[in-house]
């Protein structure tokens, strides 16, 4: 017996779809709501956020580095 | 509290002259235009004022107007109603332009300046890591953004050898 994945892809993408047609404020709120979610998944042995490779400040000059 | 008064104080910080624009970048402006990705931190791009007789760029002055209105320093971010947040200058041509065409969107009354969908793809194909290429993917699936703009954007920045990549990789 083989599984159809097809049905299930397109509920999917129908929910992100969904999802996406949201007002702006709504999805900001879900944004806050996945932080929590993600926060309290993490524990607190790892509160801090993910570090970021974009740019660091030199704590000692105050400048920006890439 | 929650990214709204963030996107508040991040308002006021601009008419009290901190900052001289913003345009709100990574996954929450991806946010404004597809589904929510759940992220940690947010990204704000802000053009600085520079130093009187200096060329240096320095974030200190967001630092302190944040400092004295009670937010905390965590690492690189500064904390505005519970989430970190990265303030990062504009430091390719490309994010400068990303910076100065970024669009205001409202939120339930509180204006936003967020990059455009064509700006935030064009960012996510030059970092090129994994999940901003999926970044990207979502934008195309979405029909989130104008490919024609896309394009426009690429070749100014000479990316389109990456968008010839990308497209051999996931889009033929």
């Amino acid at each position: 017996m083989k599984l159809d994945l097809t049905p299930i892809l397109e509920s999917k993408r129908t929910f992100r779809r969904r999802a996406a047609a949201r007002p702006i404020a709504e999805k900001l709120r879900m944004l806050d709501a996945l932080r929590e979610r993600t926060l309290a998944i993490r524990g607190s042995s790892n509160p801090g956020p993910a570090k970021k490779d974009v740019t660091h400040k030199e704590h000692n000059t105050g400048t920006w580095k890439k | 509290m929650g990214i709204k008064e963030v996107i508040e104080t991040i308002n006021r910080m601009q008419a009290d002259g901190v900052i001289e624009r913003y345009a709100i970048g990574g996954a929450v402006a991806a946010t404004f235009y597809l589904e929510p990705i759940a992220t940690l931190d947010v990204d704000v791009f802000v053009k600085f004022h520079t130093e009187p007789d200096s060329q240096m760029i320095s974030p200190e002055p967001i630092f302190r107007y944040l400092r004295d209105r009670g937010c905390a320093m965590e690492g690189e971010h500064v904390v505005i109603a519970g989430w970190p947040i990265q303030f990062l200058p504009a430091g390719s041509a490309l994010v400068q332009e990303a910076l100065a065409k970024g669009v205001e969107k409202d939120v339930e009354g509180t204006p936003a300046r967020v990059f455009t969908a064509e700006h935030l793809a064009a960012i996510a194909l030059e970092t090129g890591r994994a999940k901003d290429k999926a970044r990207v993917l979502q934008f195309i699936e979405a029909n989130a953004i104008d490919l024609d703009r896309l394009q426009e954007i690429l070749t100014r920045h000479g990316l389109a050898g990456a968008w010839q990549q990308f497209e051999r990789q996931f889009l033929k």
